[in-house]
């Protein structure tokens, strides 16, 4: 089967530690995390940790999508933004979750319109936690097999009672910054952020990686715990690793999704093992960035691009001692080291696991 | 690509390749619908609005389908609606707005793709999962997504439009379309099929005065 390049590049990044794909790297190397202590923020007062914008105004949902697009706009022109060739994909779990009961999507179909002037419909990918990173394996598939030049995908939730009540009610929320793959680790701890990634069929002149793969597959297990074997992690790695046409020894990294609970960790534990890549270094973002749901999978993708372009491995924030039945490579330091092939793998409530292959671009 | 079987489930009716199979006269039609394809699955009464009818979809096309004949990472699920999981989403807020606690068991069903979850774990379906928001209908998004499923080699999809909104007043708008789709005819493109077959359904589980 012929395969049409795909490269991604940077659109923009918007979390708690910083506006901006620059600011957000600096902000990693310090090791500053936006994870913060918010007092009676639980549903009987409780003191939980999360990573929250504190500057929007309004419509929270709707101030973090403007603000980033203004800053996408610095960098792409109206014409591409605009064009009938460029395409709008949008990941999210809850969309505009303040307007309900109304339509939670109906916000980003308009504001998306309005600051780009692109007119084609807007795709919306809502798949739980693998969002991001299904958005991504579709954003490729339209460059490939449809007509279009550029998709740019949009990654974003924002916390709201609603999520952080839900997570309390299920008792996944830890009463600390969450620790990912830990032996103390309690939970997670939920954060919000936007991030875009532009995607094209054209190599781009500005920094970019090649995409070389990408599948998705449900555990058939349970609709909120992880697989106890791994299953459809495994399956999405293996599949992955088979389009990619790779051979996985040449990973370099991987970037987990490591939300910090028990289970979820160890599941991923069994996976990686299953694959036999527990000794590729790896990590999870979540010490930093708290869990974003729909925004988590692109902005770890642009964190692993980080990864690429500067090689550096970013430490797994909150991480002192492995707490998984299964051996890994935690990342326990921010580090140079070469890295040219990530892959990047989420998983999430409905039983789905999505993966995807990105490289150095040549 | 063709459409080898397809289905409709309403509040009024159930519509199985162009035939009506069941009229419902109960106001639980999902329970009443539960009854007529003699299921025998209790987890069905915890789940969600939309996760029953994607359930009960699944049942009647099996009648006509193949379904269970398909190895178990190979069917691609391609499902998609228009308010996500409003529905819950409003239960869930009244539990702790009013009820008085956040309920776990409401909350695990507030995001849409929880029915393809639900799908997988009952007919051990591992392939692959997409759920996507659309303003309407859309028939061009299917299609796009089958011919990226058919491009990767995929042989078969199951599709889905699985929808359910709960009005201020208390009313719902409810509706379920599922067709099963062959990746391996010539045929290439889908959406005209899929707009007819749409509009048929609907007619046919209108309300009948």
């Amino acid at each position: 089967m012929m395969k049409n390049n795909v490269y991604f590049s940077y659109g923009t990044f918007v979390s708690p530690i910083g506006i901006g794909v620059d600011q957000n790297f600096e902000a990693l190397k310090e090791g500053n995390s936006g994870i913060q202590a918010h007092p009676s923020s639980g549903f009987n007062n409780e003191n939980w940790f999360f990573a929250q914008l504190n500057n929007l105004e309004g419509n929270r949902y709707d101030s973090l999508l403007k603000t980033a697009l203004n800053d996408l706009k610095v960098n792409y022109s109206s014409s591409i933004l605009s064009s009938s060739k460029t395409l709008f994909i949008l990941s999210s779990t809850k969309g505009n979750i303040y307007n309900l009961p109304e339509d939670v999507f109906a916000s980003s179909r308009i504001i998306i319109q309005q600051e780009t002037g692109n007119s084609n419909e807007l795709i919306i990918v809502s798949n739980a936690c693998i969002s991001g990173v299904i958005a991504l394996n579709t954003a490729t598939d339209f460059l490939r097999y449809s007509d279009y030049e550029t998709v740019i995908v949009i990654g974003i939730d924002v916390i709201s009672d609603f999520v952080l009540y839900g997570f309390q009610s299920l008792y996944a929320l830890s009463d600390q910054p969450v620790q990912p793959f830990d032996k103390d680790r309690k939970g997670i701890s939920l954060g919000e952020a936007c991030g875009i990634i532009v995607a094209t069929k054209e190599k781009p002149t500005s920094f970019s990686v090649e995409y070389l793969g990408g599948a998705s597959s449900n555990d058939a297990n349970h609709i909120s715990g992880p697989s106890r074997t791994g299953e459809g992690l495994y399956r999405a790695i293996n599949k992955t690793i088979e389009r990619a046409a790779i051979d996985k020894s040449s990973i370099d990294f991987i970037s987990a999704h490591g939300t910090g609970t028990l289970y979820n960790d160890e599941m991923e534990s069994i996976a990686f093992n299953r694959c036999d890549l527990q000794s590729i270094p790896i990590n999870s973002l979540k010490g930093f960035y708290g869990h974003t749901l729909g925004a988590a999978g692109i902005i770890e993708t642009i964190v692993s691009m980080l990864s690429i372009e500067h090689q550096l491995l970013i430490e797994n924030k909150g991480f002192n001692e492995l707490g998984t039945t299964h051996s890994l490579n935690i990342v326990t330091k921010t580090q140079q080291q070469p890295v040219k092939t990530v892959l990047k793998t989420a998983s999430g409530f409905g039983g789905g696991n999505a993966v995807l292959l990105i490289q150095a671009a040549v | 690509m063709k459409v080898l079987a397809s289905c409709f489930l309403s509040p009024f009716a159930a519509v199985l390749n162009g035939t009506v199979k069941f009229q419902f006269q109960d106001d639980n039609w999902l329970k009443e619908c539960y009854h007529k394809l003699m299921l025998d699955y209790p987890k069905f009464y915890k789940m969600d609005d939309l996760s029953k009818m994607a359930i009960l979809s699944v049942e009647l096309l099996k009648e006509n389908a193949y379904l269970n004949n398909f190895n178990k990472d190979e069917l691609e699920l391609i499902f998609a609606n228009s308010n996500a999981s409003q529905h819950t989403d409003v239960k869930f807020i009244d539990s702790y707005t009013n009820i008085g606690n956040p309920s776990p068991s409401l909350f695990v069903y507030t995001l849409p793709n929880i029915l393809t979850g639900e799908l997988a774990i009952k007919h051990k379906w591992y392939g692959e999962n997409t759920f996507l928001i659309a303003s309407k209908f859309d028939t061009q998004l299917f299609e796009n997504k089958l011919k990226h499923a058919q491009m990767k080699g995929a042989k078969h999809c199951l599709c889905g439009w699985v929808d359910s909104k709960v009005e201020k007043n208390g009313t719902l708008t409810q509706e379920s379309f599922l067709f099963l789709v062959a990746l391996n005819e010539e045929n290439s493109t889908i959406s005209e099929e899929l707009e007819a077959l749409f509009k048929k359904y609907k007619y046919l589980s209108t309300e009948k005065v």
